[in-house]
């Protein structure tokens, strides 16, 4: 990152956490000196095994949690905390269960001060959007687990922030669902232009999604590959599955996840 | 039970829905008259449901009963409303700042195992004999099981409800609005119900030892004249009154809320 270049959108710059375990009383380092640059309407995912810190990272870029070192940049601002620019959909969905479909995702928009009926008709796009239109007003124990996280997709995207941040959200759907929503999701973004850092464990969705995979370590989390996904769009899965450029990017992430990164220089 | 479960749950379901909720009623006077029918203890000591209803009767038409009621009921609302008007605010404060709970929290444990009762003295020395006093303790009982519900269900807010409307853009206020006092609620419930029970109870005995009115100096004085129907009437009085406010305020308000939110049951049949 020299002074030069930088329109970046957002900015991990030397990202290290390091929690104490209280059961343990030992420290548990979850991150280390990760920096990750992401640009306007660029779309990256952030892959690695379980528990290498993905969610950590994403939290601290959330601003709900702080480093232990290093800052976040967005827009050239440090983040201090959270906030409606970098919403967030968590991997337990964190649906408000005294709100409706409708009042969920119509929540950000309220906070924002949006006047009801601009509300009501920006909700109703997103809700239609994931699929959720005929269940505005069920309360979220009575929906599935697929379409609570649709309405938690629903409900970030409502607010139109200035990255979204994605932590594993499709990962209770059942595999078709799944297509539809990355496709949809793919879509989405590139007609809203929204800038996306999404974290998952599967490679496959990342490849998909992406225009550019970084590959974290196995705990501590430090990047060992940060691949650029050079893939046409729009993406759909009946063309891209059997797609050989597709198939190599996923093959070569496989690698370089399972030999933890050291030998393979696989970077784009 | 299960055996009587099934006849009673297809009964609920139709128009004749009361009878279920009649049932256990007319069982447990059932029970009572067959008791008193067997005459094994002296009918002073055991009064058959014919004889308290007739004092019940009499107490209602001598204005007796509804007085001595109104009494007890404007004492225990003013106590509930003060006590709960404090225990909310404060517990609300403490859940929210660490400051005030390290300060508020050792004096609260300090005071809260002191039954409501046992300040009975002081409240007749303060206020002298009379409903001060027991208004006094009532705001003592019902405030401890209110403040300390309330602090178990802030705690128990899940964090990431919070987290995920502050990235929706929630300051302070908004997440208290719509986070934390909704996740409160099904506890806040349980301190009120607490509250008012603990309430009753410094109730009853306020009166009977600071008083010359109420259902708890009645049933008090009933049992100087060995009048023990007229005690029972006391007690029926009190429950009954408890099962409407229970029937008429509480359980709608919970069925509005925490139940179709999916945060509480009726219970659990299927295990
Ligand atoms: N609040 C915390 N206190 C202590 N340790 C934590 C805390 N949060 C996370 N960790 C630890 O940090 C490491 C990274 O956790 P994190 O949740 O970021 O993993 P992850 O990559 O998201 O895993 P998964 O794919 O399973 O969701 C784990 O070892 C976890 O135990
Ligand atoms: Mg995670």
């Amino acid at each position: 990152m020299t002074m030069a270049a930088a329109p970046d959108l957002l900015v991990a710059r030397n990202v290290c956490k390091t929690f104490f375990e209280p059961t343990r009383g030992e420290d548990v380092e979850a991150l280390r000196d990760v920096t990750v640059a992401v640009r306007p309407h660029e779309f990256v995912s952030v892959i690695g095994p379980s528990g290498c810190g993905k969610s950590t990272f994403l939290r601290i870029v959330a601003g709900l949690d702080r480093p232990t070192a290093g800052e976040i940049l967005v827009e050239g601002r440090p983040v201090v905390g959270p906030g409606a620019d970098r919403g967030m959909v968590f991997q337990e969905y964190a649906l408000l269960p005294w709100k409706t479909t409708r009042a969920n995702v119509e929540f950000g928009l309220r906070l924002k001060g949006v006047p009801r009926g601009e509300r009501a008709r920006i909700a109703g796009r997103f809700i239609d959007l994931v699929g959720l239109t005929g269940f505005e007003n069920r309360y979220p124990h009575h929906l599935s687990g697929g379409m609570r996280q649709r309405a938690a997709v629903a409900r970030v995207l409502a607010v139109n922030p200035t990255v979204l941040l994605m932590d594993e959200p499709f990962a209770a759907v059942d595999a078709m669902t799944r297509q539809r929503l990355q496709e949809e999701l793919a879509a989405i973004a590139a007609a809203e232009r929204t800038t996306v850092l999404f974290v998952t464990h599967a490679i496959e969705e990342a490849v998909f999604l992406s225009d550019r995979v970084v590959v974290l370590s196995g705990r501590p989390g430090r990047i060992i590959a940060d691949m650029t996904i050079a893939l046409p769009r729009p993406r759909v899965w009946a063309a891209l599955a059997q797609d050989a450029a597709f198939v190599d990017f996923r093959e070569r992430l496989t690698r370089l996840i399972h030999t933890g990164g050291a030998p393979v220089g696989g970077h784009a | 039970m299960t055996v009587a479960a099934i006849p009673l749950r297809r009964l609920a379901a139709t128009r004749l829905g009361w009878l279920a909720d009649l049932l256990p009623f007319a069982v447990g006077v059932a029970v009572w008259q067959i008791l008193s029918a067997l005459e094994i203890w002296p009918r002073v000591l055991f009064p058959s449901p014919a004889e308290v209803f007739r004092a019940f009767v009499a107490d209602i038409r001598s204005g007796v009963l509804p007085f001595n009621l109104g009494v007890s009921l404007r004492s225990l609302g003013i106590g509930f409303v003060v006590g709960a008007a404090i225990a909310v605010p404060l517990g609300y404060l403490m859940g929210l700042s660490r400051a005030s709970r390290r300060f508020f929290d050792p004096l609260v444990n300090l005071l809260q195992a002191i039954p409501g009762l046992a300040w009975i003295p002081f409240a007749i020395l303060w206020f002298g004999l009379g409903q001060g006093a027991v208004t006094f303790i009532i705001v003592m009982s019902v405030f401890f099981p209110v403040l300390h519900n309330l602090l178990t269900g802030i705690r128990m807010v899940q964090p990431v409800l919070i987290e995920a409307v502050q990235t929706l853009g929630a300051g302070r206020a908004a997440v208290i609005a719509h986070v934390i006092f909704p996740a409160t609620l099904p506890n806040l419930m349980t301190g009120i119900r607490l509250g008012i029970a603990f309430g009753f109870r410094s109730l009853v005995g306020g009166e009977m030892i600071a008083s010359t009115d109420g259902i708890g100096y009645a049933i008090f004085n009933a049992q100087q004249y060995f009048q023990s129907a007229r005690i029972v009437v006391g007690m029926l009085a009190i429950g009954i009154t408890w099962l409407v406010m229970d029937r008429v305020v509480l359980r709608p308000i919970e069925q509005r809320t925490t139940m179709r939110w999916g945060l509480m049951r009726e219970g659990i049949e299927r295990v």
